[in-house]
């Protein structure tokens, strides 16, 4: 079972602020003591490069290193950890594979698929590379519910579609997408896929294999372990294809004036020195979220969302945004992220408003501009929930909620 | 253990007085009333100049209209949507620069930013209107809201 009060209790920005509500966790999780204290033991025990000495130290702290890229393989349901490659992030991660990926196969005129509710960081990157090649980039049209419209999917796909690349769970709507039908049918078209997980590793149970997906990316920070790391997981058959982008030390086999031959694994994509205290956060991270069973999780947020949803529907004039939310107990295609306008308020007044409060909520456009000039909306508010948070704290939003609209009516 | 201390939140009633008070620092009555009730508010698209002020980190975007004649902003007018606070001092820029010339301009539109600038030097006699944005500077991320029209219109003053 989740036991909100004692999860709070291992994050020591809620010791420091025991009256800080925090529902921003989509932009960044805050960090466990686990994770804090293991940065902190890298530092102060451990420090040294990887992969470079040969004393105690840094063999030690290579082997702490590497061990994490099987504990991340483990987590998402990799065959193996050489299919596992540290980044900077979920936006390196896609970079990389349009990059390195994508660049050397795309033709002038050929296509690549993506959704109305992408991130920026799953948009521009592949809108850069159609520029550059002549391609066209193809956007799923979603329902007003917030969901994707399916029969236009399959109507997308075509034989000049070189890659189609999705979202897990929207950071925006909340929308959680059927992936694993929609990668059996672009394999059908024999498509490779690559799925933006930055909002799903945290909460739902990942399997890669299963999946059979091309690539899936996500972010150190959003799962509780620190920033700047992420993980690019990629099928070996790609990633032995794939040519570095990145050149320097760390992720060569022989090199001469003449030429220079790259390591074979995953370490080809990591040249220079890395964010090692980082990588050993995140192996922390994902030794603390390990601890919990991911559909205990589910229930709870599922939990959370609903309470939270049929509160705020009584607002009157509350609007949430991806009507799959509104207050339907059983819906499977919903996150636990509650994006919502409120009528003749802007978002941002509500954000600084609950601000005041101590209510940590996002305003703006999520970094999926189209998405909101699709909905013909300026931008949103979004509450997004994690394990530590509880229906206390949803019921002093919604009396802030109160408070705000009887301020400005 | 981390006990959410229930003691240290007040309740629904107690929130709504409380931020009623807090909300009135930021939110005065200058600002509200101009937000419901902007000044010339209204499209123009044929207006000579037609100059857009946006922020891309939450997606306000104002578009004044107006034409220079003889030296001076007339026929000033906006158009467009954000929060209440840029709204509001959008209609305020309208309100306060619509028939002067440019030099007094000038004046003016250093004079209000001054309120919002941090470092700003607290002047003698400013404007109520103005000084009704005191309070942005004073909360994350809000003074870009207070002035975004007016550097927007600033910057299209000095590059002319
Ligand atoms: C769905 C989604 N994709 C991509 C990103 C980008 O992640 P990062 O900034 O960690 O690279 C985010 C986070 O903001 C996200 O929510």
């Amino acid at each position: 079972m989740i036991d909100p009060v004692n999860i709070r209790g291992e994050f020591p920005i809620f010791i420091n602020n025991p009256d800080l509500i925090y529902f921003d966790n989509a932009a960044t999780t805050q960090k466990p003591a686990m994770v804090i204290d293991g940065i902190k033991d890298y530092y102060e025990n451990h420090n040294s490069n990887i992969h470079r000495g040969i004393y105690d130290l840094a063999a030690s702290t290579t082997k702490k290193y590497e061990v994490v890229r099987q504990k991340v393989a483990d987590f998402i349901g990799a065959p193996n950890e050489q299919s596992i490659v540290y980044t900077t992030g979920t936006t390196a991660g896609i970079n990389l594979v349009a990059s390195s990926f994508l660049s050397h196969q795309l033709q002038a005129g050929d296509e690549i698929l993506i959704s109305a509710m992408e991130h920026h960081a799953n948009l521009i990157p592949w809108q850069m590379l159609c520029e550059a090649k002549g391609a066209i980039l193809k956007v799923i049209p979603i329902n007003q519910d917030g969901t994707i419209e399916k029969p236009l999917y399959k109507a997308l796909l075509s034989p000049k579609t070189k890659m189609v690349a999705l979202v897990h769970v929207s950071n925006s709507l909340g929308t959680i997408n059927p992936i694993a039908e929609m990668i059996e049918i672009a394999h059908d078209h024999g498509i490779p896929v690559l799925i933006d997980g930055a909002q799903s590793v945290a909460h739902y149970e990942i399997d890669v294999k299963a999946l059979d997906v091309d690539f899936f990316v996500f972010s150190g920070h959003k799962i509780f372990g620190p920033t700047g790391v992420g993980i690019l997981y990629g099928k070996e058959e790609h990633l032995k294809k794939m040519h570095p982008i990145n050149f320097g030390g760390d992720m060569i086999k022989n090199v001469t004036f003449k030429k220079t031959s790259f390591l074979d694994g995953p370490q080809k994509f990591e040249a220079g020195t890395t964010n090692i205290a980082g990588i050993i956060g995140l192996g922390y991270a994902i030794d603390y979220l390990n601890q919990f069973d991911k559909k205990e999780i589910q229930k709870y947020l599922k939990h959370l969302r609903t309470y939270a949803v049929n509160k705020m529907l009584e607002i009157n004039g509350l609007r949430i945004i991806g009507s799959i939310n509104n207050g339907n107990n059983s819906t499977d295609q919903a996150g636990s992220i509650i994006s919502f306008v409120m009528d003749g308020i802007h978002p941002h007044d509500i954000a600084t408003i609950l601000g005041v409060e101590k209510i940590a909520v996002r305003a703006g456009n999520h970094c999926t501009q189209p998405l909101m000039d699709f909905l013909e909306l300026p931008g949103t508010t979004r509450a997004s929930f994690t394990i530590y948070n509880t229906p206390f704290e949803i019921d002093k939003m919604i009396d802030a909620l109160k408070g705000i609209q009887q301020f400005f009516n | 253990m981390c006990k959410i201390q229930k003691d240290k939140f007040l309740s629904e009633e107690q929130v709504v007085n409380k931020m009623n008070e807090e909300l009135k620092k930021l939110y005065k009555t200058v600002i509200l009333k101009n937000n419901n009730e902007p000044f010339a508010f209204e499209k123009r698209e044929e207006a000579e100049v037609v100059l857009e002020a946006y922020n891309q980190i939450c997606g306000d975007r104002f578009r004044l209209f107006f034409e220079i004649e003889n030296d001076k902003i007339v026929n000033l007018s906006f158009h467009g949507f954000g929060c209440a606070i840029s709204k509001a001092s959008t209609s305020i820029l309208v309100k306060h620069l619509e028939g002067k010339s440019l030099i007094e301009t000038k004046d003016i539109l250093k004079s209000f930013l001054n309120v919002i600038n941090p470092e700003g030097i607290k002047e003698e006699n400013i404007e109520e209107d103005f000084q009704a944005f005191e309070a942005a500077k004073d909360f994350p991320g809000r003074s870009k809201c207070a002035t975004l029209s007016w550097d927007a219109l600033k910057e299209y003053l000095e590059e002319k």
